[in-house]
């Protein structure tokens, strides 16, 4: 069996759907039918991980829009099984290889529709969620009718882990004698919707020992200063900045408790990541994150809408004062996550 | 739902509590609660609770009320239904709170328990209670954000009175039944009594969206939870969430996550079915959500068979295609006048409407429900109403000098030659929705009553107390507006009790806090049309034709029943009005 993957980032990229990718080639590599994976990204923007043996990943094509094109042309003519669409930008290419194709949708990016997307999707042979949610969003614009699967994000367990509070990153942010809120995502307009206003807004209401990590970076991040301190909020909120990946465990481990009421995550891939830290979590219900979390199983739900429940969620989970990496988060693990695509292949490629 | 009643002799000098009157408090309100009933007076006669019980979620003896803990620590009377009970209860179990029963009402009690006053926040659904807090001698009082449950309370300065109706209040006896102008004069301008007044001077509503505490010093001022202004107004900030998501999916999602929690019963829940949209997707979503159809009932009159205006055949046929079980209830001049007196006795304080729910109630009843969700409430989410067209063009139009004159002079309007009012939201507000002007009231009550009524009324000024904070946009400030007078005062308190008259709940999945709040930045949202997004939200969406057609009346056709004429500056609904007065008292 031979699949090519077309993909926005993959190995050398940053962020969710980069990290999806590069599990989803590993899960594709690793079944037993398959022979060869070549998968063709469009940017790269760091040093590349590790690659699978039997996977061609054309680092050539991510130098721009023509390089890109010209390595989809070089591999059209070969035999694909299966042509993989992994972002839904790409399917003007992918529909030009007139090839049996998958095509996987995460969030926002599939929430609304896409130029020609309608058009485009009608020809796909299956599409794939990563949410309930997303897939449901993604049904509602598209007209799409055919088959669908869902196959939530994966976490490698063992990349994570509980760890005592980090000494140096406590003394950074002076969190010494602290409770800790974390949120982590770009602090940036057009992601407004993570929910950090919401948390900030609830603040000034929480006992004073209680502190507001906002980790991450962005343009969004003058206004949202200035709304703490309209608040009176400013002394109980850090903004970090940047966070580092090699420092991603400790921040995590940092935190009493990963809040993020959010509207706008099409699963939530930072809750698995708190868990595996055994940081408890508090979700949206209005988003993937209800997912994630497994409709409560994982951790708290709220109505990002509602400031007394997210409030609440935060007490009774400091009140808890509990830290562990809850066994049903294995739901998610690599191995389950490489078993859910190998059931996609199998019904797609019988 | 139920009937409630509190009673709470507070001041040391006040005279112990008289079980006959919380009796009397308590049987007045029979009718909303044939399933149950009880009374509890407190050993020292200081306090006491009453209830009338309609069952619908824990339908055995342990969901019964006045409701205890075992401790006999805290009590509690409930009118209402907690639709998130589920979930709240799985958080106490949490921190190991053991309940005895499954009913929301002993959620309620627990969750005071736990989270004082500030549980009221946490609550989605419709509700008025009363908890007495024996540990510290205080009663809580709390109602639902929109003011769908009633509650009204009376207080002497000694003696704190509650109960679900103004009617029982007066059934105890010690309340005074002095007509208040207020009431009476804001009767006629709205026709309906507008909070913070009732029709009798002694009896006072607990604001909507409110809780507060009666201790030995008496009731403190209320605290509020809930604003539509201030809904509005957090919504505007939030439209960029609008943009995340294509409109019509986010409303669907959000519509039917508040259906599904007003489906939460132990007893069928049923329908009140037209041919407007509200209804029909409300059915249409539900038979979705519960894979089998809700059982409907839709009112057909004798006058309008066979004429345009007849919804019943479109209404049947809209069941026939979805499968809903359904039936009709042709309703004639005959029986509308044989139920006048019982639908008067009913009428807890006067308005010009009701007759509709009466009917669509009392048919549902007949039908066996015990429960029958609404689409009321859907044209004031959805903007859909003509005032929020009409509401800011006439704001706009009065800042065009002399506009205003030259109107009054081409329309024959009664109202016309008050435009100048429109100058402000309330005052426009008032134009647009006003049944009589104040300079008809002298001739209505007297010149007495009515001066005394409109200066203590002070309509206008109540009507824009609604718009703080500024909700900052056209659309929130005339659903603040909407919210806080026409639901509040009419269309709401209405549907209560004639309803309940027949031991029917009635449920608004549209009415509904939570759903506000979130949909308020897609409302809001340049170019959105939500009203048709929610027409297309089932699946399949409703047939092009019931979609399509224009808009009818509502309205029961009271005039052509009791030959109501216009007489000169008098509209119908005028006439009606004064058929009101004279029969209520």
């Amino acid at each position: 069996m031979k699949i090519l993957i077309l993909c926005t980032d993959a190995y050398g990229g940053h962020g969710g759907i980069a990290l999806y990718t590069r599990d989803l080639i590993e899960a594709l590599a690793a079944h037993p039918a398959v022979e060869r994976v070549v998968a063709i990204p469009r940017i790269i923007r760091g040093a590349l991980e590790p690659i699978p043996p039997n996977v061609t990943f054309v680092a050539s094509a991510a130098r721009n829009m023509a390089a890109y094109l010209r390595a989809v042309a070089r591999v059209a003519r070969e035999p694909w099984d299966l042509v993989v669409c992994a972002h839904v930008n790409l399917l003007p290419v992918a529909r030009m290889l007139r090839r049996k194709t998958a095509l996987w949708i995460y969030g926002i990016e599939a929430w609304k529709p896409t130029r020609r997307g309608r058009a485009l999707v009608g020809g796909v042979d299956a599409v794939v969620s990563i949410s309930e949610v997303t897939r449901e969003r993604f049904l509602n614009w598209s007209g799409y009718a055919g088959r669908s699967f869902l196959v939530p994000n994966a976490i490698h367990l063992e990349r994570y882990g509980m760890r005592p509070r980090s000494a140096a990153l406590s003394a950074r942010w002076s969190l010494k004698g602290k409770r800790v809120l974390l949120t982590l995502g770009r602090i940036v307009a057009a992601e407004r919707y993570k929910g950090f206003d919401e948390v900030v807004e609830i603040l000034p209401s929480l006992p004073e020992d209680i502190v507001y990590l906002a980790a991450g970076s962005g343009s969004d991040l003058p206004r949202l200063t200035k709304k703490a301190r309209a608040l009176g909020a400013a002394d109980r909120i850090v903004f970090t900045g940047h966070i580092d990946e090699r420092e991603k465990i400790d921040v995590y481990n940092l935190a009493d408790v990963y809040v993020m009421p959010s509207r706008g995550e099409g699963f939530g891939f930072v809750f698995l990541e708190a868990l595996a830290c055994g940081v408890p979590v508090i979700g949206s219900r209005h988003d993937g994150g209800r997912e994630a979390l497994r409709d409560g199983e994982l951790g708290l739900l709220v109505d990002p809408s509602n400031p007394a429940e997210i409030r609440t969620a935060i007490l009774d989970v400091l009140a808890a004062a509990r830290r562990e990496i809850p066994p049903a988060l294995a739901h998610f693990a690599f191995p389950n996550f490489q078993s859910r695509v190998h059931s996609v292949l199998d019904e797609l490629l019988p | 739902m139920c009937g409630i009643a509190a009673l709470f002799a507070y001041r040391d000098d006040a005279p112990p509590l008289d079980g006959g009157e919380l009796a009397a408090i308590t049987e007045r309100m029979r009718p909303r609660g044939p399933d149950g009933g009880g009374t509890w007076l407190s050993d020292d006669h200081r306090a006491g609770l009453g209830a009338r019980r309609l069952a619908i979620i824990d339908l055995s003896a342990e969901g019964g009320q006045p409701m205890s803990d075992a401790a006999g620590e805290l009590r509690i009377v409930f009118n209402g239904e907690i639709y998130n009970h589920a979930e709240l209860r799985a958080r106490l179990q949490r921190f190991g709170v053991r309940f005895r029963s499954t009913s929301d009402t002993e959620v309620l009690m627990e969750l005071y328990r736990h989270d004082g006053e500030r549980m009221i926040e946490l609550l989605r659904g419709m509700f008025a209670f009363v908890i007495w807090d024996a540990r510290a001698r205080r009663m809580f009082v709390g109602r639902d954000p929109y003011g769908i449950k009633p509650l009204y309370v009376a207080d002497d300065g000694a003696t704190f009175r509650a109960a679900s109706t103004v009617k029982a209040l007066l059934a105890g006896g010690r309340v005074s039944r002095r007509i208040d102008p207020a009431g009476a004069a804001g009767f006629f301008l709205t026709g309906s009594v507008p909070e913070p007044f009732t029709i009798f001077e002694s009896v006072k509503p607990v604001e909507p969206g409110s809780s507060f505490f009666v201790d030995g010093r008496g009731p403190s001022p209320p605290r509020r939870f809930y604003s539509v202004a201030a809904t509005f107004a957090r919504g505007f900030d939030q439209e960029t969430i609008a943009d995340l998501v294509v409109p019509k999916a986010l409303l669907r999602e959000l519509v039917v996550e508040s259906l599904q929690y007003h489906l939460v019963s132990d007893v069928p829940v049923g329908a009140f079915l037209s041919a407007g949209i509200d209804s029909t997707t409300l059915v249409a979503l539900a038979r979705e959500a519960k894979r089998a159809s809700p059982r409907c009932v839709t009112l057909q009159f004798d006058v309008r068979r066979g004429t345009a205006d007849d919804e019943a055949p479109l209404a049947e046929r809209f069941a026939r295609d979805i499968g809903a079980p359904h039936a009709t209830r042709l309703v004639t001049r005959d029986e509308v006048m044989a139920d006048l007196p019982r639908f008067f006795d009913a009428m807890d304080q006067p308005t010009i409407d009701g007759t509709n729910t009466w009917f669509v109630s009392k048919a549902a009843a007949e039908a066996g429900l015990k429960v029958a969700i609404s689409g009321v409430g859907g044209d004031e989410l959805f903007g859909s109403y003509p005032s929020f067209r009409d509401v800011p063009r006439m704001v706009r139009a009065n800042k065009v000098p002399l506009l205003g004159a030259v109107a009054a002079h081409l329309m024959r309007n009664p109202k016309a030659k008050h435009f100048a009012l429109g100058r402000t939201w309330a005052g426009a507000y008032f134009l647009k929705r006003g049944l009589f002007m104040p300079d008809d009231l002298p001739s209505l009550l007297g010149l007495d009553v009515a001066h005394e009524g409109l200066s203590r009324l002070d309509l206008l000024r109540r009507i824009d107390s609604a718009l703080i904070p500024d909700p900052r946009t056209a659309f929130g400030r005339v659903a603040a507006l909407e919210a806080a007078m026409y639901m509040r005062n009419q269309l709401l308190r209405d549907t209560d009790w004639a309803s309940m008259a027949h031991s029917l709940e009635v449920r608004t999945p549209l009415v509904d806090a939570a759903l506000t709040r979130q949909l308020a930045p897609l409302l809001l949202a340049k170019g959105a049309d939500c009203k048709r997004y929610f027409a297309e939200s089932p699946r399949p969406p409703l047939p092009a034709w019931l979609r399509t057609r224009p808009k009818t009346g509502f309205g029961v056709p009271l005039a052509q029943w009791m030959e109501l004429e216009p007489d000169g500056t008098s509209t119908r609904m005028r006439s009606w009005a004064k058929v009101v007065w004279e029969r209520y008292a």
